[in-house]
């Protein structure tokens, strides 16, 4: 049990890793033996994180393929399926399709064997593993996850997914998705976390079962001209951390990044954000929204920084915490870090409160129920986000299983 | 007894008393205007009778049906045929006009998700709403909007009125419906609550201006002045006030409190 040199060699060797890959895996797991478990305390990127109750060792540090899958497969009619667990899912029609347009798109591990030449380029240029105990970690042991490749002009109808999800209990998964965008391409890609110039749209759904500790980090950095939309769908796991980070490079370049989550029992979430504005001209719009129920409790620490020369910045950053008990807890930290004041807009704002009294006595006076009026209400605190989740399937998703934890 | 029966009704907000003993009967058919200047108690007594939280009864009754309103939660009060038209209705993101029309008259209907025979028919309710829609002048892109979020005054005015004429109440209340309006938006909204006028219907209309009266014709007018009424007749009062203004209950008009 636990993580070791040991395990790391034979997880390499499961798949028989390039040499490349698996001596960044040993360099990884290096830095993972020599950084400390973070100060919750004194590390800022930390504060009110609880990790009591949370051992490393406890954990099988990689899963063997593969697993019953604890939702059904999603219809080829509304995505593309890369993955499933650990195994390669693509339907023979769909790989055929899109590798006459140039697409790769398969797990990590066959695409690391087979196009090394993008995968030892791209691989962790954007998630550095020495950045915490957590991202070394996951640099030295990841398994499972995908690549794809989007070569230059190629649009793609259909959304690409994978799904993934753990074996149970005391096992860990860490799956890594790297994506990399030609020029002026198009799509959409959904990752579905389960437990029981281009213009991309990113959606992650985690899903994990309540017994679940997560850690996961999101970069994605944007050349000139580039689009991103992400969607992050936080339902699951008893502790789920996430950092989704936009560093806009290219000039004239622009992210749309939407969170919403939705919190039962004593779950607990932490969402750091940052909106890095390198470059001029560049537009970022943050919107993260969750309703806290029972003892659920959340985090949020969003970080707008406008750097030197991104003169004409245009950033707005917002989280807003509909509390449903008396005893949720959320808490909200925007920081601005503003070194050019030749800026167009930046805004930020938080909230943190019960369902809005007026609301509730509007819809009440109309004559509906009170406990109606309250799911209503927060349907509609939601449905802003909801609406906005690119991959139709997700939204369906996501929708389902809203309704169930409103009630 | 009036059908609607107002008795001695004490309330206050965050510790002052504002209405101090008032007694009024509205029977089914009558409409009466309340006026009165700012800060004389008229918001505080139209969501009283609805139930609003913030407002604390000290004491009287509020008897319809044989039912004291006043110890019955809001939502009860809707149900058994009260309806008040707020002078600022709310913005609420995320709920269409539609979704929240329905869901209201459905409720009046008694369908609780379950029997769906007691709710309305999709055919049935266009069918209403678009009659409705048209008398108030109101295009269909209304039903897909949120509530109220963007619309002008006039709208939102507008919009109190359709819900009115959807749940079709017993007793409505009309906060200052006129307050903010054009004189096109008060000839709309006044037709619409004329077109409801009836023996089924007793109205409430209260205002600070006498001009809506002259659309809505108020069989009773009482003045509301620091909380109680100080005089009560038939149009004739509104006439009179509409030359001589408050001036003789309130020496400064323009000094007064803050409406409450």
């Amino acid at each position: 049990m636990g993580f070791t040199r040991d395990a790391v060699e034979r997880l390499s060797a499961l798949r028989d890793e390039p040499a490349w890959l698996k001596s960044r895996r040993l360099e990884s797991f290096g830095v993972y033996e020599r950084t400390p478990m973070p100060d919750t305390r004194r590390d800022a990127d930390w504060r009110q994180v609880d990790l009591k109750g949370l051992d490393l060792e406890s954990f099988e540090p990689f899963q063997q393929p593969d697993g019953a899958a604890p939702a059904p497969s999603i219809p080829e009619s509304l995505g593309v399926l890369a993955q499933r667990g650990t195994g390669a899912a693509t339907a023979a029609s769909s790989a055929a399709e899109l590798e006459r347009r140039g697409v790769v798109f398969c797990p990590l591990w066959e695409a690391a064997v087979r196009h090394p030449e993008l995968v030892e380029r791209y691989l962790f240029s954007a998630l550095r593993p020495d950045r915490d105990k957590f991202s070394a970690l996951h640099s030295a042991f990841f398994s499972g996850g995908t690549f794809l490749y989007v070569p230059d002009g190629v649009s793609l109808e259909r959304p690409l997914v994978g799904q993934f999800w753990s074996a149970g209990t005391g096992g860990s998964t860490l799956p890594h998705t790297l994506i990399v965008a030609g020029k002026g391409s198009r799509f959409e890609y959904l990752d579905e976390f389960l437990d029981d110039g281009a213009a991309v749209s990113y959606v992650a759904l985690h899903r994990w079962g309540e017994q679940a500790w997560q850690f996961a980090g999101q970069r994605v950095r944007l050349n000139r001209d580039a689009q991103f939309q992400g969607v992050n769908v936080g339902l699951g796991g008893r502790f789920a951390r996430l950092r989704m980070e936009a560093l806009l490079e290219g000039e004239g370049s622009s992210a749309r990044l939407r969170g919403l989550f939705f919190g039962t029992g004593r779950q607990s979430f932490d969402f750091r954000t940052l909106q890095d504005h390198l470059a001029p001209h560049t537009t970022s719009d943050l919107l993260y929204k969750g309703a806290l129920r029972d003892l659920a409790r959340s985090v949020y620490v969003g970080v707008v920084r406008v750097e030197k020369n991104a003169r004409g910045t245009s950033a707005n950053q917002a989280n807003r915490n509909l509390l449903l008990s008396e005893k949720a807890r959320a808490a909200s930290e925007p920081i601005l870090e503003i070194e050019n004041n030749d800026i167009l807009r930046c805004s930020h704002g938080a909230t943190v409160g019960p369902v809005d009294p007026e609301h509730l006595f509007y819809l009440t006076s109309r004559g509906i129920p009170e406990p109606v009026a309250e799911r209503m209400l927060v349907q509609g605190f939601l449905s802003e986000v909801l609406d906005q989740i690119p991959v139709a399937y997700a939204r369906q998703v996501v929708e389902e299983e809203l309704a169930r934890r409103i009630g | 007894m009036a059908d609607f029966q107002i008795e001695d009704l004490r309330v206050s907000v965050e510790g002052r008393e504002i209405l101090k003993g008032i007694s009024l009967g509205i029977d089914k058919g009558e409409v009466h205007a309340v006026m009165g200047p700012n800060g004389s108690g008229k918001s505080t007594l139209s969501h009283t009778l609805m139930g609003h939280p913030n407002y604390k009864v000290l004491g009287g009754r509020v008897l319809f049906k044989d039912r004291n309103l006043l110890e019955m939660p809001t939502e009860q009060r809707a149900r058994l045929g009260v309806f008040l038209a707020l002078q600022y209705p709310v913005v609420v993101p995320g709920i269409t006009m539609s979704n929240f029309l329905r869901t209201a008259l459905n409720a009046k209907r008694g369908y609780d998700g379950k029997d769906k025979s007691k709710a309305i028919a999709p055919k049935e309710f266009r069918a209403l709403l678009k009659s409705e829609m048209g008398v108030l002048h109101m295009d269909d892109s209304f039903l897909s909007r949120y509530v109220n979020e963007g619309f002008s005054g006039g709208e939102k005015k507008r919009a109190e009125i359709l819900q009115m004429a959807v749940l079709k109440p017993e007793i409505a209340i009309l906060d200052e419906t006129d307050s903010g309006l054009d004189i096109d938006s008060i000839k709309f909204v006044s037709e619409g609550v004329n077109r409801m006028r009836g023996p089924e219907l007793g109205i409430l209309l209260i205002t600070h201006y006498t001009r809506i009266l002259e659309f809505v014709r108020p069989d009773f007018v009482h003045v509301l002045v620091d909380g109680q009424f100080v005089l009560s007749g038939g149009p004739e009062v509104a006439a009179a006030l509409e030359k001589t203004g408050y001036a003789e209950w309130v020496k400064e008009p323009q000094a007064a409190a803050q409406e409450a």
